[in-house]
């Protein structure tokens, strides 16, 4: 489990100022979407988080460890919005990949991916190569090779913003699935209302750039969440919420 | 399938025999061009000095592959890390592309004294350019989320280019080498001509060329090199089919 520390961080690109300062706590083992429009900073915040870029000024923990650290040590496992899977690999060899590398980081009880992936329903795909899955199927290897690294923060950014409406309604449904119960904390960007409220125990919304968080709103579905989540008048209410916050935060 | 099969023999023997009729209905000088079945005869009758020339040749060429693709790996892999050392490199190698070997290649014989050395040394160099340049721009065509995706488990530099970059450059280094092959047959068969000794078919085209009696024989030398050729693209594709199986140019095409 990993909980994640933000105090008076900012991010810049030179004079353009990506993120502005911005101070956050996010609970270990919950859910939390970072919602917000298309090129308002979301990527370049997780980035920050996940060790992948250095903050401007200000401070980011990631269990107590500096983000370059926890990623040193495999302890941040990404999902990116493009599957990324290496073509010349199977779908089990691609699920192994990100065990395949850094190995000294690995944690000391590796399992198979095997399990995972009959989990996700990629069991009679064991052997197949990329080009022969549809869209949600590589996205699904993609959250197996993440997974596999059982790191206690998963980065997932816009994992599901290439797929058809009815794939993703069934990936946040698979998702639900698989990180209930398993006590991972989940850091999700989307531009999604829907997909935020469907997944997430809290949305933060985002303004555009330079990000900073305009509204921070609890989700209270019930959990374990069915496929029919979208149903619930609750879920209608709370969208509704979500949408007038992130038109108030798009306001001049 | 079939179709698939027959058509390109067709479509050779149909040039053989157009060949042969040129030669004949107008009467071609000997040492301009010989009709293909006296060429076929030759090299048929001399068929055990042929299959030992064809032999030395191929492995000359064979090897100066595999240096040149070797010391391109290791150069392309260190120009793709660093572009000011590519912006460097890159008019020595054009110079290396452009400058005609020919006319260099006796003094690199002298300087290695003959024999296999001046061979090897110049399908190697030869084959060099396109085989750096296809290494760079595979290397740095590299699905970048993939890249950013190791780069976030704090992934090696070697474990990038091994597991990532080297294969990303798999399907231009084939395309490289469809060309090289027939490039170093072509250095092979010229530096055999000219580095005192008597191996290879080069050698054998180099003192059937200097007197017009033996156009047979040269012309026999000419289609031994095209055989040669081809047994390598063919050699080739073999490769391709399996080491690019998961490629897009190695899947069935509708039609």
């Amino acid at each position: 489990m990993s909980r994640i520390v933000l105090r008076e961080l900012t991010k810049s690109f030179g004079a353009l100022p990506v993120v502005a300062p911005l101070s956050l706590d996010i609970e270990s083992g919950s859910f939390v979407s970072l919602l917000g429009p298309s090129g308002c900073g979301k990527t370049t915040l997780v980035r920050v988080i996940a060790g992948l870029e250095p903050a401007t000024a200000g401070r980011v923990t990631v269990d107590d460890l500096a983000p370059r650290v926890a990623r040193a040590n495999k302890r941040v496992a990404m999902v990116p919005q493009q599957p990324g899977l290496l073509p010349w690999r199977s779908v089990r060899a691609n699920s192994r990949l990100l065990l395949d590398v850094n190995r000294r980081a690995n944690p000391a009880d590796t399992t198979d991916t095997l399990d995972l992936l009959r989990e996700v329903g990629l069991g009679d795909f064991l052997d197949a190569f990329p080009h022969e899955l549809s869209g949600g199927m590589q996205q699904r290897v993609a959250l197996v090779r993440a997974l596999a690294l059982r790191a206690p923060l998963l980065v997932m950014d816009e994992p599901f913003a290439a797929l058809d409406e009815i794939t993703r309604t069934e990936m946040r449904t698979l998702l639900n699935r698989l990180v209930e119960g398993r006590g991972v904390t989940v850091l999700f960007v989307t531009h999604s209302i829907g997909e935020a409220v469907a997944l997430s125990d809290r949305v933060l919304v985002s303004s555009p750039r330079p990000s900073s968080v305009v509204a921070d709103i609890a989700i209270d579905l019930p959990r374990p969440r069915s496929a029919y989540v979208e149903d619930d008048p609750r879920f209608v209410e709370l969208c509704s919420q979500v949408r007038h916050a992130l038109h108030a935060g798009m306001q001049p | 399938m079939i179709k698939r099969l027959l058509a390109p023999v067709l479509g050779f023997t149909a040039f053989l025999a157009l060949w042969e009729a040129f030669v004949r209905v107008f009467e071609v000088r000997k040492f301009i061009l010989r009709p293909p079945s006296t060429a076929m005869r030759h090299l048929w009758n001399f068929r055990d000095d042929f299959l030992a020339a064809a032999s030395i040749t191929s492995g000359h060429a064979a090897l100066g592959l595999v240096i040149g693709l070797t010391v391109s790996l290791l150069l392309g892999a260190a120009l793709s890390a660093n572009r000011f050392a590519e912006w460097a490199a890159q008019p020595v190698l054009t110079l290396v592309q452009v400058v005609p070997w020919v006319a260099y290649v006796s003094s690199v014989v002298l300087w290695l004294d003959g024999g296999n050395k001046p061979v090897l040394f110049m399908v190697a160099l030869g084959c060099t350019p396109a085989f750096v340049f296809a290494t760079i721009d595979g290397m740095r065509g590299a699905d970048p989320a993939t890249i950013e995706l190791l780069a976030s488990v704090d992934a090696g530099r070697w474990e990038v280019l091994r597991r990532v970059r080297l294969p990303s450059a798999a399907p231009a280094l084939f395309t490289a080498s469809r060309f090289n092959i027939g490039f170093s047959l072509a250095i092979a068969f010229y530096v055999e001509g000219s580095n005192f000794s008597n191996e290879g078919i080069g050698s054998i085209g180099r003192r059937a060329a200097s007197q017009a009696s033996s156009a047979d024989a040269l012309w026999a030398a000419v289609f031994a090199m095209a055989i040669l050729g081809f047994l390598g693209l063919m050699a080739l594709s073999l490769l391709e089919r399996t080491v690019l199986r998961w490629h897009v140019s190695q899947r069935s095409q509708p039609g």
